[in-house]
């Protein structure tokens, strides 16, 4: 990412950059999914340095902000020696570290109470219920987190085949809840749903072609 | 003496008084302004870019909402990755899914945008939810109103609220746990209010030639099946049972029973499906039953397995919510006898 657009995505988190030039960053996100992971990252740093509240990560993402420090540390030093740009301007640099430290250890502590502690898995059992074993996630990629495991049960000499669950099911049952959430969560479902990178409703009822309605 | 005593004890009333009128006159204005934010999101046209962060995660996405003599036409774009579409009517929302070369189509009950304003606030909802005003800032070059719908509990999710002094448009939203952690974020980067939308500006991207059409079954509302014996026996504070009714999936022959339990601002949807027999040898195997806990979005799913039944508790909550509701579900005694099938 360059300083210039660093700066206007500073600008931009910051409610100060002028439409023009919010216009152009909208365009260059929309093209680039570099940017876009970028966008996000700093997204999330500045909140958590602005003090505005902490920030829920996966270890997932940890892992990639881990990975952004170390990538983003000599820029920091660099920009800090010199002109100092605009997205480092009200931090100290020793600030800076100790905030995107700070979310690295979150996303950690967030970890432990995550999804991944219950993992969703298909049993074979329907009258026993499977104790799931350890869980190895298998996709972060969409917004359903698929969870699958393939240990067997602890205290068990069999080994237990888990399925992961079908996504699709899972698709459905959202598509279907949507239609009856309340206030902002009807957005948040949908806009999820938007972005979610599934596969096809398995054996889902197919009916015949229809025009689109035009309103 | 006593006169003096009398003048100790007023100083402190009189400024506890003085905070908590402000107080109340504040969370006053706080839920005024959440009353204009519904105005908006709901009888005013727009057509905006926003972006929507969540796990670091940035998508781009449109919206368009258009009202024009008393019909609402929104459209929903995802502008980068799936390509996918949300458009809605006033009977029913289309969804355009041109990676999976399909297109789902539900029948629409409800009349709220895509957006999603917030109910009233009613006593039950200030049970759960503490509302209050935070200190102004600017969003897009604009001053903006901070509000923030806190959780009382760690069974619901709570906001906070930029919004848009000349429309009170919420410009930027956080969805926030019981802690005040960031779930996810909607962060407007355009926003216009014109007059007039023009249909074409409503019309999908989406070419449909070729792809698949999937109806989600209608409701069956009226007609009690023996599903419809399940119920939570047990729920977090607040919530109740708000629909009950029948509902064909994707997939299924036999509708499942849908539930619907609500605080009044958070809701969660429980699925409740016959397991399926493999059946004879030449028939397809039943699905394996589903059991544990997905995130979903925002929010989370838990699937298990109860008295023969697959029961599944979606929402935008905590997984602690759907986990709690989920494990409640039994068949009533009632109808504990009954055949399921």
């Amino acid at each position: 990412m360059s300083e210039q657009i660093r700066e206007q995505v500073s600008a931009f988190l910051d409610g100060e950059l002028p439409s023009s030039e919010t216009e152009l960053l909208l365009k260059r996100l929309t093209r680039d999914s570099e940017l876009r992971e970028s966008f996000g990252r700093y997204a999330l740093i500045g909140e958590a340095l602005r003090g505005s509240g902490a920030v829920r990560l996966s270890k997932g993402f940890a892992d990639r902000v881990n990975a952004a420090i170390d990538g983003e540390k000599a820029p920091l030093v660099a920009g800090l020696q010199s002109a100092q740009p605009r997205w480092w301007k009200p931090f100290a640099g020793a600030a800076v570290v100790a905030g995107v430290a700070a979310v690295a250890v979150l996303a950690l502590q967030q970890r432990a109470v995550s999804p991944a502690a219950h993992p969703m898995v298909a049993s074979n059992s329907a009258q026993s219920p499977t104790v799931a074993p350890i869980a190895t996630p298998v996709a972060v990629k969409s917004n359903v987190v698929r969870v699958a495991a393939n240990s067997p049960v602890p205290g068990s000499r069999e080994p237990v085949s888990y399925v992961t669950p079908p996504p699709s099911r899972l698709t459905n049952y959202v598509f279907a809840h949507s239609k009856y959430s309340t206030g902002l969560g009807r957005r948040g479902v949908l806009t999820d749903l938007l972005i979610e990178d599934d596969e096809v409703p398995a054996g889902s009822r197919a009916v015949p072609p229809v025009p689109a309605r035009t309103p | 003496m006593s006169r003096v005593i009398s003048r100790r004890l007023l100083a402190p009333c009189a400024v506890m008084g003085a905070l908590l009128s402000s107080t109340v006159l504040a969370a006053d204005d706080a839920r005024e302004w959440l009353e204009k934010m519904n105005q908006a999101l709901t009888g005013k046209n727009y057509d905006g870019t926003f972006m929507h962060l969540s796990e670091g995660r940035v998508e781009t996405m449109r919206i368009v909402h258009r009202v024009r003599g008393g019909r609402v036409t929104e459209r929903l774009q995802a502008l980068d990755g799936s390509g996918r579409e949300f458009v809605r009517n006033n009977d029913e929302l289309t969804c355009y899914l041109p990676d999976q070369h399909t297109v789902l189509v539900e029948p629409r009950q409800d009349r709220g945008p895509f957006l999603g304003s917030l109910p009233k606030f009613g006593a039950e909802v200030n049970d759960f939810y503490r509302i209050e005003s935070l200190p102004a800032s600017r969003v897009l070059n604009r001053p903006v109103k901070v509000i923030a719908v806190n959780p009382k509990d760690q069974f619901r999710f709570g906001y906070r609220l930029w919004l848009d002094e000349k429309s009170a448009m919420p410009l930027k939203t956080q969805l926030c746990d019981a802690s005040g952690a960031i779930i996810e974020q909607i962060l407007f980067a355009r926003l216009e209010m014109p007059d007039n939308i023009a249909d074409s500006e409503l019309t999908p991207a989406v070419r449909t030639d070729g792809m698949r059409w999937i109806r989600q079954g209608p409701p069956h509302g009226s007609s009690p099946t023996p599903l419809s014996a399940f119920r939570a026996m047990e729920l977090p504070p607040g919530f109740r049972l708000t629909i009950s009714g029948a509902q064909t999936l994707g997939g299924a022959s036999v509708p499942a029973s849908h539930l619907v339990y609500s605080d009044g601002l958070a809701t969660v949807s429980v699925f409740v499906e016959a397991q399926r027999d493999s059946g004879p040898d030449t028939a397809p195997p039943a699905d394996p039953p589903m059991q544990g806990l997905a995130r979903v979005g925002s929010g989370y799913a838990f699937s298990t397995v109860i008295q023969g039944h697959q029961v599944t508790a979606v929402g935008e909550v905590p997984a602690q919510t759907v986990e709690f509701i989920a494990h409640a579900v039994k068949l009533s005694a009632d109808h504990s006898s009954a055949p399921q099938h």
